[in-house]
C-alpha cells in the first residue's frame, strides 16, 4: 500500500506541537487510523493514549485533564498520568481497581517544539533535530499523505529549494516539513523552521501558512477527483487476558518483592527519625497505584517490610515512602536509615490497596498517629484535588516529628496537627474528632496499635457504624495461637487438606502448590484474604473490622485458623 | 421576568440560556417541542414569532427573535461591564459584528447537517458538511494566529464577548452532523476556554471541562 512510504509509516512521526498541547486540556490526534488522546500533566509529562476509555470506548479526548489524571466524561473512570493505569470507578467506590485495567499508551518524545510518537514494533532511531524552531501551523487536508509528499518533494517557498526528504533551504535558513499519515485519505502537513527567516516570527509564519493554504487547495481538489480511499480500520488494544476472564486470585496475584527494580533516587529526613526514600524506576514506568496502597521493599540484608506510598495523584514517576526508625527495630527501619545510600538498588512488589479510599463522601476524617500519616497523606492529596471536604488530625509527639512538610503545608487549615498529647488527652481529643458520625461521613485512620484500638473503640461508642471506620494496622501484636489442627477443604480445587500445629494455612497451601498472594505475613495488610464458605474461622488477624469477623465471611490465611474441626474455603 | 421560548437541543437556544447564566439572569422558560412535536409550526407558537423559529425572548413588552439579537439585546441591557458586547473602539464592535455574522453562516451548515443526520430534516448533509468544514478552517486559522497574538478570544481583547457565545454552540454541537473538529487543534482549545468561562452551564450533547462544573 502506498502508505506505508509515507513518513507516517516508519519511525518517530510529530502528531501534534509542544503548544497544543497546554494545561489541563486534551488535544485529539490520529495517526494512521488509530486516534490519539494526548494530555499534559501538570508536571510537564505528555502522555499519548489510545483515544478510548476501557469501559464503554468513550472518546477519552473529551474528558477532563484535571492535571494528574484523566476522566472518561462518560462513567468517571480515572486513569494516571504516565502509567495510563485506573485509578477509581465511581460505581465501585469502595474497591481498589485491579492494576490490569490500564489504557493503552504510545511511546512519547517532546523535541524541536513538537509532539512525536511511532507505531513501529522496535522503537527507531530518534532524529537529529535543531532545538528552539519557529513551528509552524499545521495544516490539515483531506488528500493521500503519499500524494502529498510527492507534491511537496517538488514544492519551493520563500526562495527556499527542495533538498530532500522535505527540506528546503537556501544556506542560512531551513524549513523541515514532516507528513503526518492521520488515514489513507487524510493528512496533515507540519513544519519548524530554523536560521535567519525564523527571525521574522508570525510575519513569515503566515507567510507559510497562505503559501499551504493554496498547495492544500490544489491538492484537495485533485483528491475529490480520484476515488476516496477507504479509510483504515483502527487496530484497538485487545483487553488483557486477566480482564477479559473472570477476575481469579490469580490475576491480581504479586509474586512478592523483587518484582520491580528500583533506585533509590532521593533519601532525606523529613522529619525526626523519619526518612523519605523516592524509589525510581531502572527502566519504564512504574505500575499505577491508588491512595491507600502500599508496596512490599526488599532490603539488601533479606528482610522484606511494607510501607505505604506517600504519592499524590499523578505523582507516577516514583514511589515516595516514609520509614521511621523504630527504637526497638527488628533490623528493618535501622537497616534503612543507617545503611542505604542514594544510588542503591532496591527490589520492590508492584503496589497492592487494601487501604481503599471512597471518593463518595460527604466529609472525610483522616486520624494520622506518627508514621501512620503516609497512606493518609496521599488520600489527602487525592480529596484536596478534586475539592473535597475532609479535615486530616495528625497526631504526633511535637513538631518536629511531623512528617513531609511541604506535603502537609499543601493542605492548607485541612490540617489539624495534634502536639504532645498524652494516652488520656488523645482520647479526649478523639472524642471530639468524632462527636458527630454522619450517614456520608468516613473516617481513615492509621498508627500505632494502642492508638488504633482507643480510636475504633471511641468511634463504636460514639455510634459510628463499622463500615465507615476504616483503618490501617501497622503490625499485629497480639499473641498468636496457632496449638489447633483443623482441616480445610478446597471448593474449586476439590482438595481436602490437613493444617497441623504450628503452621498457618498459607504454608499448607504453598507446599500444596496452590499459589497465594501474600504481604506481612501477620495479619495486618489483608492480601491473602479468602473467602470462606462453610466453618468458623478463629480470626487472629488487625486487618478485617468486628462486624467482618463476625460475618465470618473472610479469612485471613496467614495467621487466622480454625473454630470448627473443617473450614470449607473458596480456593 | 425575562421570558424565554426554548428548546433543549436547540444550539441557538443554548447559546441564549447560557448567556443568561453568564449574566445571571433569572428567567421563566416555555418549552417549545421542536423535535418531533414540530409545536414551532402550531398557530400557538406562530403566533409569539410569525418566522417559526426559536428561540424568542421576551422581556416587559419587548419580544426579539434571532438568537443573535437577543445576545445582543442582554449585553446592552444587562452587562454594566460592556464587556460583552463591546463598544470601546469601532474596530472592536466591528469585529464582533463580524462573528455573530459567522454564527449565522454555522447555523446554515454545521447546524443543518446535524437536523439533517439526527433529527430527519430534508437538508443536503453533505453540502452543510462541507460548508462547516470550511468555515472551521478560517476558524482554526484566525484563532491559531490570535494565540500567538496573545488573544484568547475571537474579538481581540482580555474578555470573551458575545460572539464567542454566539459561535460556540454549533461547533461543539458539530460531531452530531457528522463533521470532526479534530482536525482543527486551535478550535479544540477555544471551546475549552469557552467552557471555563465562569457561570457555564452544559447541554445535552456538550461536556464541561472542569470537574464539578453543573
Amino acid at each position: 500500500m502506498t502508505i506505508e512510504r509515507a513518513s507516517g509509516a516508519n519511525g518517530w512521526v510529530p502528531v501534534a506541537a509542544s503548544e497544543d498541547v497546554i494545561p489541563r486540556h486534551v488535544f485529539q490526534g490520529k495517526l494512521l487510523g488509530q486516534e490519539l488522546a494526548i494530555w499534559r500533566a501538570d508536571d510537564g509529562y505528555v502522555n499519548i493514549w489510545e483515544n478510548r476509555c476501557l469501559h464503554r470506548g468513550v472518546r477519552l479526548s473529551i474528558g477532563i485533564n484535571t492535571g494528574t489524571e484523566l476522566i472518561c466524561q462518560y462513567h468517571g473512570w480515572r486513569y494516571a498520568n504516565r502509567n495510563a493505569g485506573c485509578t477509581y470507578i465511581p460505581a465501585h467506590p469502595a474497591d481498589a481497581p485491579p492494576r490490569t485495567i490500564c489504557n493503552r499508551t504510545y511511546p512519547v518524545r517532546e523535541a524541536a517544539g513538537l509532539i512525536w510518537t511511532h507505531l513501529d514494533a522496535v522503537e527507531p532511531a530518534f532524529p537529529a533535530l535543531t532545538e528552539a524552531p519557529l513551528v509552524l501551523r499545521a495544516m490539515p487536508l483531506r488528500a493521500v499523505p503519499a500524494a502529498v509528499e510527492a507534491a511537496l518533494a517538488a514544492w519551493s517557498v520563500e526562495g527556499l529549494t527542495a533538498e530532500g526528504d522535505l527540506r528546503f533551504g537556501d544556506g542560512s535558513s531551513q524549513l523541515q516539513l514532516y507528513v503526518q499519515a492521520v488515514d489513507a485519505g487524510q493528512s496533515v502537513i507540519r513544519g519548524v523552521l530554523t536560521g535567519a527567516l525564523a527571525g521574522q516570527g508570525l510575519v513569515v509564519l503566515r507567510r507559510l501558512n497562505t503559501a499551504l493554504t493554496a498547495l492544500t487547495r490544489q491538492l484537495e481538489a485533485e483528491a475529490l477527483a480520484a476515488p476516496a480511499p477507504a479509510p483504515i480500520a483502527p487496530v484497538y488494544a485487545r483487553v488483557s487476558e486477566e480482564l477479559a476472564e473472570m477476575p481469579g486470585l490469580e490475576a491480581d496475584l504479586a509474586d512478592g518483592p523483587g518484582k520491580i527494580r528500583v533506585t533509590l533516587a532521593a533519601k532525606k529526613m523529613v522529619a525526626n527519625g523519619i526518612v523519605s526514600l523516592e524509589l525510581k524506576p531502572l527502566r519504564g514506568v512504574l505500575p499505577t497505584f491508588q491512595p491507600g496502597a502500599h508496596i512490599d521493599v526488599a532490603l539488601p540484608s533479606g528482610l522484606v517490610r511494607q510501607y505505604s506510598l506517600v504519592n499524590a495523584p499523578g505523582e507516577t514517576d516514583r514511589y515516595v515512602i516514609g520509614v521511621k526508625r523504630e527504637a526497638q527495630s527488628t533490623g528493618g527501619s535501622e537497616a534503612i536509615h543507617e545503611h542505604l545510600r542514594e544510588g542503591d538498588l532496591l527490589a520492590i512488589s508492584e503496589p497492592r490497596n487494601n487501604f481503599t479510599l471512597r471518593r463518595d463522601a460527604a466529609q472525610t476524617i483522616f486520624i494520622a498517629g506518627g508514621i501512620g500519616v503516609t497512606p493518609l497523606l496521599a488520600m489527602s492529596a487525592a480529596l484536596a484535588g478534586d475539592g473535597q471536604d475532609f479535615q486530616l488530625h495528625y497526631f504526633a509527639a511535637g513538631q518536629e516529628h511531623l512528617a513531609f512538610q511541604d506535603r502537609l503545608a499543601a493542605l492548607g487549615d485541612r490540617l489539624t496537627p495534634h502536639l504532645g498529647l498524652d494516652p488520656a488527652a488523645t482520647a479526649a481529643k478523639l472524642r471530639d474528632i468524632l462527636a458527630q458520625p454522619g450517614p456520608a461521613k468516613q473516617v481513615y485512620v492509621c498508627g500505632p496499635g494502642p492508638m488504633l484500638d482507643a480510636t475504633l473503640k471511641i468511634a463504636a461508642e460514639a455510634g459510628w457504624p463499622d463500615n465507615s471506620v476504616h483503618f490501617e494496622y501497622f503490625k499485629n501484636t497480639q499473641t498468636l495461637d496457632d496449638s489447633q489442627a483443623f482441616e480445610i477443604a478446597l471448593a474449586r480445587s476439590a482438595v481436602t487438606l490437613q493444617v497441623p500445629a504450628g503452621k498457618s494455612i498459607l504454608q499448607v497451601l504453598r507446599e500444596n502448590g496452590i499459589k497465594m498472594a501474600s504481604s506481612c505475613g501477620q495479619g495486618a495488610c489483608g492480601t491473602c484474604k479468602v473467602r470462606v464458605l462453610e466453618g468458623t474461622p478463629d480470626h487472629q488477624d488487625v486487618y478485617l473490622n468486628a462486624s467482618e469477623k463476625a460475618s465470618n465471611a473472610t479469612i485471613m490465611t496467614c495467621v487466622s485458623r480454625a473454630k470448627t474441626d473443617r473450614l470449607i474455603l473458596d480456593l | 421576568m425575562i421570558r424565554l421560548y426554548d428548546y433543549d437541543l436547540s444550539g441557538n437556544c443554548y447559546k441564549v440560556r447560557l448567556m443568561l447564566a453568564i449574566l445571571g439572569l433569572d428567567y421563566e422558560r416555555k418549552n417549545v417541542e421542536f423535535f418531533p412535536g414540530k409545536r414551532h409550526r402550531e398557530p400557538e407558537f406562530l403566533a409569539v414569532n410569525p418566522l417559526g423559529q426559536l428561540p424568542v425572548l421576551e422581556d416587559g413588552d419587548l419580544r426579539l427573535t434571532q438568537s443573535q439579537a437577543i445576545l445582543t439585546y442582554l449585553a446592552r441591557a444587562y452587562d454594566a461591564s460592556g464587556q460583552w458586547f463591546p463598544l470601546d473602539t469601532p474596530a472592536r464592535t466591528g469585529q464582533c459584528l463580524q462573528w455573530l455574522g459567522f454564527a449565522d453562516a454555522l447555523t446554515a451548515t454545521a447546524s443543518a447537517a446535524r437536523l439533517a443526520d439526527g433529527m430527519g430534516f430534508d437538508f443536503d448533509g453533505d453540502a452543510a458538511r462541507e460548508g462547516a468544514h470550511k468555515l472551521f478552517a478560517v476558524l482554526d486559522e484566525h484563532l491559531w494566529f490570535h494565540e500567538r497574538e496573545g488573544h484568547d478570544w475571537l474579538v481581540p481583547g482580555a474578555a470573551p464577548t458575545i460572539a464567542d457565545i454566539a459561535c460556540f454552540p454549533y461547533v461543539m454541537l458539530s460531531e452530531e452532523g457528522g463533521i470532526p473538529r479534530e482536525p482543527f487543534p486551535a478550535i479544540r482549545r477555544w471551546t475549552d476556554r469557552v467552557k471555563r468561562i465562569p457561570g457555564f452551564v452544559v447541554m445535552p450533547g456538550i461536556f464541561p471541562a472542569i470537574l464539578g462544573s453543573q
